[in-house]
């Protein structure tokens, strides 16, 4: 099939896209360009994230927008920042850490001490709390009301199309005996997020930029919950918290209108732990006393996970290429200083979309030489580009611990990123030490072993046995809020998948996988999808895959043909979750 | 003051008495009850309720009435409902009476309640959204036709006698449908059976590897027959076990979608229910809002059955258990 | 012999959505309504394969699908829906709401069908569910059919087949997991189908561009429609709370659970 313009996923970005070609559809000469954008999820707006943005770009493309015609969303009302101590001493903190606790603890509040300033770069004053599933639903019915642009939902794309160096559009997804379509197209705008299944292949065909490369990641994992009745928490409150359940991991709670609020953990990939699962840790983090005590009667509403590209800037490929441009977090549109993605990526898409406004006014073909000189260019010249700069090795200082990063943030903030640590990083895998390694002071060796043999028979993962042996208590379940993980994904996530499709998560080396000692595939899996399986080699159950895509990052062993993959192959795929409130 | 008519076909059985106690308490304040039968022999039936305080037993006979169709259906429904000149009509929820009862309430110029699990106040109680949310609701226009669902009411069971019923004549339109049989499941093929005491619920754990490394589908499979051939009960399944044949994979012959109770699947009705296997989330125990007593096998002490939604869970190896059980149940 | 078949069927929130209601002056609806995710109804999906799949193999058949829905909502629906199977589009702007009356929606519906161009009863079949997944009163179809005047309804069909001379043996859903077999001379008919024997077809975004030219179109077109809501008067409507005082048997031998569960059963 023939299209004039392909874009791949609906996330802000390609939103942000669309809003703005739209708008100047037909062209002015009559001619109603096609354009169709498919997106893998079973529908608009599932699977993506809450966030607290500035919202320039957004606010640039509706200078009327009014947050109360959008679902959960308020104006920033309140920001604090808030460092956890951990009430049961079962986290691994380092010496410093430890002696800074002490000092804290006298001051300390329900066991958590707020930061008296917040730098500036962090602040999101005079933005907006809101959930990217509600907004992008939003913005999906009125593009889908102009008429003029195609949202298929439910339509993974498997491939970009590629002829001599150019990108002819793209191949839909195999489902069962249908071979995936084959769309043509002028321009294939790749918006495809921080897992980037299509952009991957492009960076694979024609390599990254000098000295970049997509080191970090962190998976975001979060509750939508109905707070108690009576909860004092104000829409518009920002808290955002560090030190808990492990000093690697950040925590967020943000308040919308009517009693509700988004809240969850990052967990990175330089936490240095092979069980670093996201769902164990996000209940300690709600259990804890600071928190609990607004979360403690509330419900579960919604909930989810994704992956978070944390390379920023570092981590940009080439943005234009003949026949395709790279837009939205994939692109390298992040913020890592100020933690800001969403409103970057809506940016990168109206840039684009002024670009090729401007292309087909001119009947100018889309070239790499003529997207450089209107998109490229643009973006070189927006605040995005010029705040991501100074982001660009903020968080490098993450690689040699938390106290380091903390403090290059800090140099990087305070100097407009001219001083930054001299840290060397990893890939994210890379440097994931074994339970053995991990555990060595706390569990002895053939205790390990036989924790995870057990696990492996009963086929589950194993940090629960592992940080339970370590002094996490356990999970006093309430049916409410406090819930299994499954049932997280049943009553919170929606979780489903439509029949027909092939495994979208493929180990392609089994007896590499055999050899692995550590599985850290199935200890983050935020689903648990990937369980242990025969011989050693992981299980994956698509039916319960969310597509966070943190398997694929997480995995510790490198391709032994390219060093910049890992052995576990992560797809496109229709399905996961089915709530648009996160 | 209402007019109570209790319309059913003849062969209706318990359900129709169902109906009858349920229409009974409706003709208060000097109300009156009618009886309106329609079928090829209405009498016996007629004769079962004599004592039931009808002033009326309406009767549409014929040959034509021995078939469950529409078109003749609703002719002679129509027809007594007119001759009844009834302002309430109760029919029993068969899939006889389900065919026909809000195109004949349109025909008689009323409305209908279909699914109707109670009656109070004035008024009656269904569910909307898959058993999702419970609403007590009436109208005001008649004839109102209420439907209610089997296993809701005690039965009717007052004294027998000798019923004199009124003939009802029928036009009918050209009937171009004929009912030519029935179709069984083939014996070995297992449903949920609406009679049945006890629902069976079989969860992906079965097919599942189990402590020993290997899973066990053939024993399975013999296991969940030989207790359902010992007990009659209704096989259910919960949706990751229905999936999993989709996909496939080695699952138990006998389950197809027909057997998924949950959210997307069906609401049983059954006194009791046993789980096995399966770990009772939200979803799947949504279909269980009609199941009395609920007992649940299952190895996770933590699982969803354990909070509030089992009245009693076994934390056991459901293999064990239900070799034992089908030893003591005399199961070959 | 060609047909035209005719599906009936509204949106429903996706199953798996938590749900709850709230009252308002108009009676009870649920919580956020409009934002909460939608799908076809899945009755109606089930009706909308075996048209499909009847119009494929039945030359010079064509397949209508008539919604009463907000039509800001069906949009994103058809999107999915499209892909499925062709067919042309004709929507009705109105509620999808459980708690509208059937006998509210009947009308609509009966009054799309009669205004497809070309419509010659001697061909009709209306499919449709034969319960929705919203209201689940199984009463909608049967009045369609008696506003079209057809007296050929079947409920709770799983299959439909059409012999050599036109006529159609149907399989419908009776108690004790049986089913009535019968067999019906030919159009007018009505059939409210069950689950059916059709597998979900893959999607096809082929058929989706197709159907996307008629789709936006209708959708544009689409008259909003009047539905009063006084039929019904609600006196309550809420969750149920079915929370029990689970006892947790831990550590007993196989053996004295199956007599418990023996006796239990027996009991």
């Amino acid at each position: 099939m023939d299209v004039d313009i392909v874009c791949v996923g609906f996330g802000p970005a390609t939103a942000g896209f669309l809003t703005t070609l739209s708008r100047q559809l037909p062209l002015p000469d009559g001619t109603l360009p096609q354009v169709i954008c498919y997106e893998r999820a079973d529908d608009i707006g599932f699977g993506v994230s809450g966030v607290v943005t500035r919202a320039r770009g957004i606010k640039a493309s509706f200078p009327d927008l009014d947050p109360t015609q959008i679902p959960m969303c308020a104006p920033v009302a309140e920001e604090k920042v808030l460092y956890l101590l951990d009430p049961h001493g079962a986290s691994r903190r380092s010496l410093t850490l430890r002696a800074a606790d002490a000092l804290l603890k006298p001051v300390a509040k329900h066991h958590a001490f707020e930061l008296p300033y917040i730098p500036p770069y962090l602040q999101k004053h005079g933005g907006f709390v809101m959930s990217i599933g509600q907004f992008n639903s939003w913005v999906g019915a009125q593009l889908m009301g102009t008429g003029t642009v195609q949202i298929w939902p439910s339509t993974p794309v498997a491939q970009p199309l590629i002829e001599d160096s150019k990108v002819t559009g793209v191949r839909l997804v195999d489902q069962g005996e249908n071979p995936g379509m084959d769309i043509r197209a002028a321009l294939t705008v790749v918006g495809d997020g921080p897992v980037d299944p299509v952009g991957r292949q492009l960076d694979e065909k024609f390599g990254m930029p000098e000295g970049h490369h997509k080191h970090d990641y962190a998976v975001g994992m979060k509750f939508v919950v109905n707070l108690p009745e009576g909860c004092p928490l104000k829409p518009g409150t920002v808290l955002h918290t560090l030190g808990y359940p492990e000093p690697e991991i950040f925590g967020f709670l943000y308040v919308y209108p009517d009693n509700v609020a988004s809240l969850g953990i990052f967990v990175p990939s330089w936490f240095d732990s092979p069980v670093r699962t996201a769902y164990r840790y996000l209940q300690h983090w709600m259990l804890h006393p600071y928190l609990w005590r607004y979360l403690n009667g509330g419900t579960l509403r919604s909930w989810g996970a994704k992956t978070l590209g944390e390379s920023g800037k570092r981590g940009e490929p080439h943005l234009a290429g003949n026949g395709y441009a790279r837009i939205g977090e994939g692109s390298g549109s992040t913020n890592v200083l100020t933690g800001s993605g969403v409103d970057e990526a809506w940016t990168t898409g109206t840039q684009l979309a002024h670009a090729v406004l401007e292309l087909l006014k001119y009947k100018k073909p889309f070239t790499k030489e003529n997207l450089e000189a209107t998109y490229v260019k643009r973006r070189r010249e927006s605040w995005v580009e010029q705040e991501g700069r100074v982001a660009e090795r903020a968080r490098d200082g993450f690689h040699a611990g938390m106290v380091t990063g903390m403090l290059g943030m800090a140099l990087a903030g305070a100097t407009n990123g001219k001083i930054n640590l001299p840290v060397e990083t990893r890939p994210a895998g890379g440097h994931t030490p074994s339970l053995g390694e991990y555990y060595r002071d706390r569990i002895p060796a053939d205790e390990i072993e036989k924790i995870r043999k057990e696990c492996a028979a009963k086929g589950v993962s194993a940090h629960n046995e592992l940080m339970n042996r370590v002094g996490w208590p356990a999970i006093p379940f309430d049916s409410k809020l406090l819930v299994s993980h499954q049932d997280a994904l049943l009553m919170g996530g929606k979780v489903q998948a439509p029949a027909g499709y092939a495994d979208h998560v493929v180990f392609l080396y089994p007896n590499l996988c055999e050899r692995c000692g550590t599985h850290i595939c199935v200890e983050v899996c935020s689903g648990q999808a990937i369980t242990p399986g025969e011989k050693g080699v992981p299980a994956f159950d698509r039916e319960k895959c969310i597509h966070c895509g943190a398997c694929m990052w997480n995995c510790a062993t490198p391709h032994p043909e390219d060093s910049s993959r890992t052995v576990l192959e992560f797809g496109a795929a229709p399905g996961g979750l089915h709530s648009a409130e996160n | 003051m209402e007019t109570v008519l209790l319309l059913t076909h003849a062969d209706a059985g318990k359900p129709a008495l169902e109906a009858l106690a349920a229409a009974i308490p409706l003709k208060r304040d000097g109300g009156t009850l009618v009886v309106g039968l329609f079928g090829a022999d209405v009498q016996p039936f007629a004769n079962e309720i004599a004592g039931c305080g009808a002033t009326k037993f309406l009767a549409v006979t014929g040959a034509e009435f021995t078939q469950a169709r529409y078109a003749s259906d609703a002719a002679a429904a129509e027809a007594l409902v007119k001759a009844s000149q009834a302002t309430i009509v109760v029919v029993p929820a068969t899939s006889r009476m389900n065919r026909i009862v809000s195109g004949v309430a349109h025909r008689c110029g009323g409305r209908a309640d279909t699914h109707v699990t109670g009656m109070a106040n004035g008024n009656i109680t269904r569910w909307y959204y898959r058993q999702r949310m419970e609403s007590q609701q009436s109208r005001t226009q008649r004839p109102w036709f209420i439907a209610i669902d089997p296993g809701c009411h005690a039965p009717y069971s007052g004294a027998a006698g000798t019923a004199a019923t009124t003939p009802v004549s029928v036009s009918l339109p050209t009937i171009t449908t004929q009912v030519t049989g029935v179709k069984a499941p083939e014996s070995s093929q297992q449903t949920i059976r609406p009679d049945a005491k006890l629902l069976f619920v079989a969860g992906a754990g079965w097919t599942k590897k189990q402590p020993d490394g290997q899973a066990h589908v053939p024993e399975a499979a013999e296991l969940i027959m030989g207790f359902l051939n010992a007990t009659k009960a209704s096989l259910g399944s919960s949706k990751s076990l229905v999936d999993l044949s989709g996909e496939g994979q080695a699952v138990l012959p006998f389950m197809s979608h027909l057997n998924q109770v949950g959210q997307t699947g069906s609401t049983p009705r059954h006194p009791k229910g046993l789980s096995t296997c399966c770990h009772g989330e939200e979803p799947h125990a949504v279909g269980w809002r009609f199941i009395g007593e609920r007992r649940a096998i299952n190895l996770d002490a933590n699982c969803g059955w354990a909070r509030g939604k089992a009245d009693v869970l076994y934390v056991a190896d459901a293999f064990e258990v239900m070799r034992k059980v089908n030893q003591l149940l005399g199961a070959r | 012999m060609s047909y035209q078949i005719v599906v009936c069927g509204s949106i429903v929130p996706d199953p798996l959505q938590t749900l709850e209601p709230v009252s308002g002056p108009t009676g009870p609806s649920l919580k956020n309504e409009m934002m909460l995710p939608s799908v076809l109804d899945p009755w109606a999906w089930h009706a909308l394969f075996e048209a499909a799949h009847l119009a494929k193999n039945v030359a010079g058949s064509k397949v209508y699908l008539v919604s009463v829905a907000p039509k800001a909502k069906l949009q994103q629906v058809m999107m999915t829906v499209g892909q499925k199977a062709p067919f042309e589009l004709i929507v009705v702007d109105g509620p999808s709401s459980g708690f509208t009356d059937a006998a509210e929606i009947a009308p609509l519906l009966a009054e799309a069908i009669k205004g497809i161009p070309g419509l010659d009863m001697s061909k009709l079949l209306v499919f449709g569910g034969w319960e929705s997944a919203s209201r689940g009163a199984g009463s909608t179809m049967q009045i369609v059919g008696e506003l079209l005047g057809i007296t050929n309804q079947f409920q709770g069909v799983d299959k439909l087949t059409v012999g050599a001379d036109g006529s159609f043996e149907i399989l419908e859903r009776i108690e004790g997991g049986k089913h009535q077999v019968s067999k019906c001379a030919g159009a007018p008919v009505v059939l409210g189908w069950a689950t059916g024997s059709l597998p979900e077809p893959p999607n096809n975004p082929q058929i989706g561009m197709q159907n996307m030219r008629a789709i936006m179109p209708a959708l544009q077109k689409a008259k909003p429609a009047k539905v009063a809501t006084d039929a019904v008067k609600y006196a309550s409507v809420a969750l149920p709370k079915q929370q029990r005082q689970t006892k947790i048997v831990k550590d007993l031998p196989a053996d004295e659970i199956a007599k418990e569960i023996v006796a239990w059963i027996n009991g």
